[in-house]
């Protein structure tokens, strides 16, 4: 009797490709990815029919959350650090080397210019609590010199607005006049993008 | 005699002809597991990450305000060709004219909206239209109806205060 002995072998499979593929997509994610703001509040864009998109650099954007609290983010972090320097200059604050560096990988704050260094030393996990957003009251508008001081450090600075959906008027059209007041007549609405059909006249 | 096909050694010859010993080569072989399942990790958390929508933007120009010395040119308008857009809280009022206002109240719709203004314009030459928003008025609304002035082609208008006349019809929904 002879058996005829059979060679059992691991089936092989050729996984370069999919290595080749996964290592491609790794790759165009990483460089197409650009980190969302963390802001404490969670903004709920209203939808228009606009089909501008928004610049992706050389853009500041200021948020309005719901009750009305102001952040300000910008982008490029080497144009932040300068933002900051020049802002702790005008109110004297003082920034230490370890702040300024968070303050340039940070996209987006609200808080008073005076809370801000304990903002900034503060956890990452804890810095999105207690932002009591950035004054913009009449006697101390903080945000307009936010913005005068970004435009002085990026002249090209493009602005846009952000703002959620259930923001009440009155808190919009203080913002509205704080860019007019500084001669920004042009700037953008963040908006979402509406389904078309309804909106054919 | 010559030899037989059989008898000549073939593997010989060949490595005669190229010259190279035949040796066995040892495989280096790398582990690449960890690599693969590193970038996989990455994969799914980019993918995860990544928010393709770009957000749209909507234009707005708003008129700078006018200096201090300078004298006012601003060209009147006449009130029969203005449009009066108040916003609400949750309907929107409408009227044409300053003098006795019949005002018509509509509710937030997208194709309503444009279809009225669409019927005013065509009614109306050198239309201008006046949004104000009162202060109960929400972001969204003022965006919907900024989206139906640049659907609708409109290039004239502006955000405006409201007037005494335009809050009491904010009282009235109440």
């Amino acid at each position: 009797m002879s058996f005829k002995r059979t060679i059992r072998k691991a089936p092989g499979l050729d996984m370069n490709p999919m290595v080749d593929m996964a290592f491609l997509l790794v790759s165009f994610f990483m460089m197409t990815t650009t980190f969302k703001a963390n802001l404490p509040e969670e903004i709920q864009i209203p939808a228009s029919t606009s089909e501008i998109k928004l610049p992706e650099s050389g853009i500041c954007t200021i948020t309005l959350g719901e009750s009305g609290k102001a952040y300000f983010s910008m982008d490029n972090k080497f144009n932040r650090r300068k933002l900051l320097e020049r802002m702790g200059d005008q109110y004297s604050v003082v920034f230490t080397e370890m702040q300024m560096h968070t303050f340039s990988l940070l996209n987006g704050f609200g808080v008073p210019i005076a809370e801000l260094p304990a903002m900034l030393d503060a956890e990452h996990e804890q810095r999105p609590y207690n932002q009591p957003g950035i004054p913009t009251d009449a006697e101390a508008n903080e945000l307009s010199a936010w913005i005068l001081t970004a435009r002085l450090v990026n002249p090209n600075l493009r602005f846009a607005v952000n703002a959620d959906r259930h923001t009440k008027y009155p808190s919009i059209h203080a913002l509205f006049e704080t860019l007019r007041d500084l001669n920004i007549t042009r700037f953008n609405l963040v908006t979402d993008t509406k389904k078309t059909d309804a909106a054919q006249p | 005699m010559l030899p037989s096909l059989k008898d000549i050694e073939v593997d010989r010859i060949h490595s005669a002809a190229t010259g190279s010993e035949t040796r066995e080569k040892r495989k280096v072989s790398v582990d690449m597991n960890p690599m693969v399942d590193l970038a996989f990790l990455l994969l799914t958390f980019f993918m995860l990450a990544t928010t393709f929508i770009k957000p749209q933007a909507m234009e707005l120009l708003v008129p700078a305000k006018p200096k201090m010395d300078d004298v006012e040119k601003e060209t009147p308008i006449k009130e029969s060709k203005t449009l009066h857009l108040i916003l609400l809280e949750s309907r929107l009022a409408w009227y044409k004219g300053i003098t006795d206002p019949e005002p018509v109240m509509m509710p937030f719709d997208d194709k309503k909206m444009t279809s009225l203004v669409v019927k005013i314009m065509a009614e109306t030459e050198g239309l201008v239209v006046l949004i104000k928003p009162l202060d109960e008025s929400t972001y969204e609304h003022l965006v919907q109806v900024l989206d139906v002035m640049t659907v609708t082609g409109i290039d004239r208008y502006a955000l405006d205060t409201p007037s005494e006349f335009d809050k009491s019809l904010g009282e009235f929904e109440k």
